[in-house]
């Protein structure tokens, strides 16, 4: 293919248009919790402004999906709950969420189910920032919707080439357009201004040798990733498990007894997170969504 | 009904005016079940998976699909684990225990 052609490809996807943007709430509660004299009356307010995005984010806060053990009815019991971090993740994951569910359930399902096993590896690890780790799991393929809604035409070609000769998305991405979704991902999540902590998983987890500074969260999301897929939530025809990145087995150090424990859990939590989405495609198919 | 002898009642069956009429756990036999059925009782829930939900893959077809998922990474060991786990738990939660 021409270089021409690529770079065309690149400016069209760097520029997505037809995507919507994330709330500006975001970069306004980011530099609320960079300041340490924000109060949690200030954030609950701030949220609150928006109707839809405070029921979105009680709802999620009460979903299956987080499955806190008591019901959190008010925000500012939310935020003092959960932190201001976690609340953060909550309002990127449920604006993204919209977007994904209404443009395909499928990659949804898969995306939610990712989250699912990187809460579990994130909690097993211990790592600092858990709910950052299951965000990332969520949006990790956001690239897929990019390429979809900017690429109508391309987008058909590569599930003709994902059918025909049973290659992977990815594969038959840099195949036709010289760039994947991963790529893509990472720059539609730096343009929303997103945290190095998901735009690094985002942009390399098909690849978490490139990550340099999150290393941990991109390798855990490359591993659920093909954990999920294992399990059968892929995407269409592309039903393939990926390959195992070295780097990234070797720094999450799983054993076999590991590997049986996660296994349980995930199934576990799969199992709430399925009723969730049927919840959810009922009521897109009623037409009943909030927004 | 499906019911067929050897399964393990998961919940008590109950007669209509709410009478217990065999406790969980209790193994079906044939005189069991005929009687369940002489009460016009049409669902009992056993324990497992036993019966064949209708639109649902068959444990052959389900093996086959595992098996095609990981085609492409049958070189790395942790995946062949992880696939025959998956394949375990599969089977498993098709047969009555």
């Amino acid at each position: 293919m021409e270089d021409t052609k690529k770079s065309q490809f690149r400016s069209a996807l760097r520029e997505v248009k037809n995507l919507p943007t994330l709330p500006g709430i975001i970069a306004k509660l980011t530099r609320m919790a960079e300041d340490p004299d924000t109060t949690t009356e200030q954030m609950g307010k701030v949220i609150s402004k928006d109707h839809i995005l405070a029921a979105k984010l009680l709802k999620l806060v009460n979903s299956a999906f987080y499955g806190f053990p008591q019901k959190i009815s008010s925000l500012n019991s939310a935020i003092i709950l959960l932190g201001f971090n976690v609340i953060k993740s909550l309002i990127i994951s449920s604006s993204i969420f919209e977007l994904m569910e209404s443009q395909d359930v499928e990659l949804w399902e898969h995306s939610l189910g990712c989250a699912v096993v990187c809460s579990v590896l994130a909690k097993r690890l211990d790592v600092s920032d858990p709910e950052e780790v299951s965000t990332a799991g969520l949006i990790h393929d956001i690239g897929k919707v990019a390429i979809k809604m900017e690429l109508k035409q391309e987008f058909e070609i590569l599930q003709q080439m994902v059918h025909d000769r049973q290659i992977s998305m990815f594969d038959a991405e840099k195949e036709l357009l010289g760039i994947d979704h991963a790529e893509v991902g990472g720059w539609l999540a730096k343009s929303w201004n997103l945290p190095t902590k998901l735009v690094e998983p985002i942009a390399c987890h098909h690849n978490p040798l490139e990550a340099k500074d999150e290393q941990l969260s991109t390798s855990i999301i490359h591993f659920s990733d093909i954990l999920i897929r294992g399990l059968g939530y892929g995407h269409g025809d592309d039903v393939w498990v990926p390959p195992l990145s070295k780097t990234a087995w070797q720094l999450l150090n799983l054993t076999q007894k590991d590997l049986d424990e996660i296994m349980d859990e995930v199934e576990e939590k799969l199992w709430d997170v399925k009723g969730f989405s049927l919840e959810i495609q009922a009521e897109l198919e009623s037409g009943m969504t909030t927004s | 009904m499906q019911a067929a002898e050897g399964m393990v009642l998961a919940k008590e069956v109950l007669t209509s005016e709410g009478r217990i009429l065999c406790g969980k756990g209790t193994t079906l036999t044939t005189t069991i079940i005929e009687r369940i059925r002489k009460m016009d009782i049409s669902q009992i829930t056993v324990e497992g998976h036993p019966v064949q939900v209708e639109g649902e893959k068959s444990l052959e077809q389900e093996l086959r699909d595992i098996e095609k998922r990981f085609s492409q990474v049958k070189h790395v060991p942790p995946l062949m684990y992880i696939k025959k786990k998956i394949m375990q738990r599969k089977a498993a939660s098709r047969k009555a225990p």
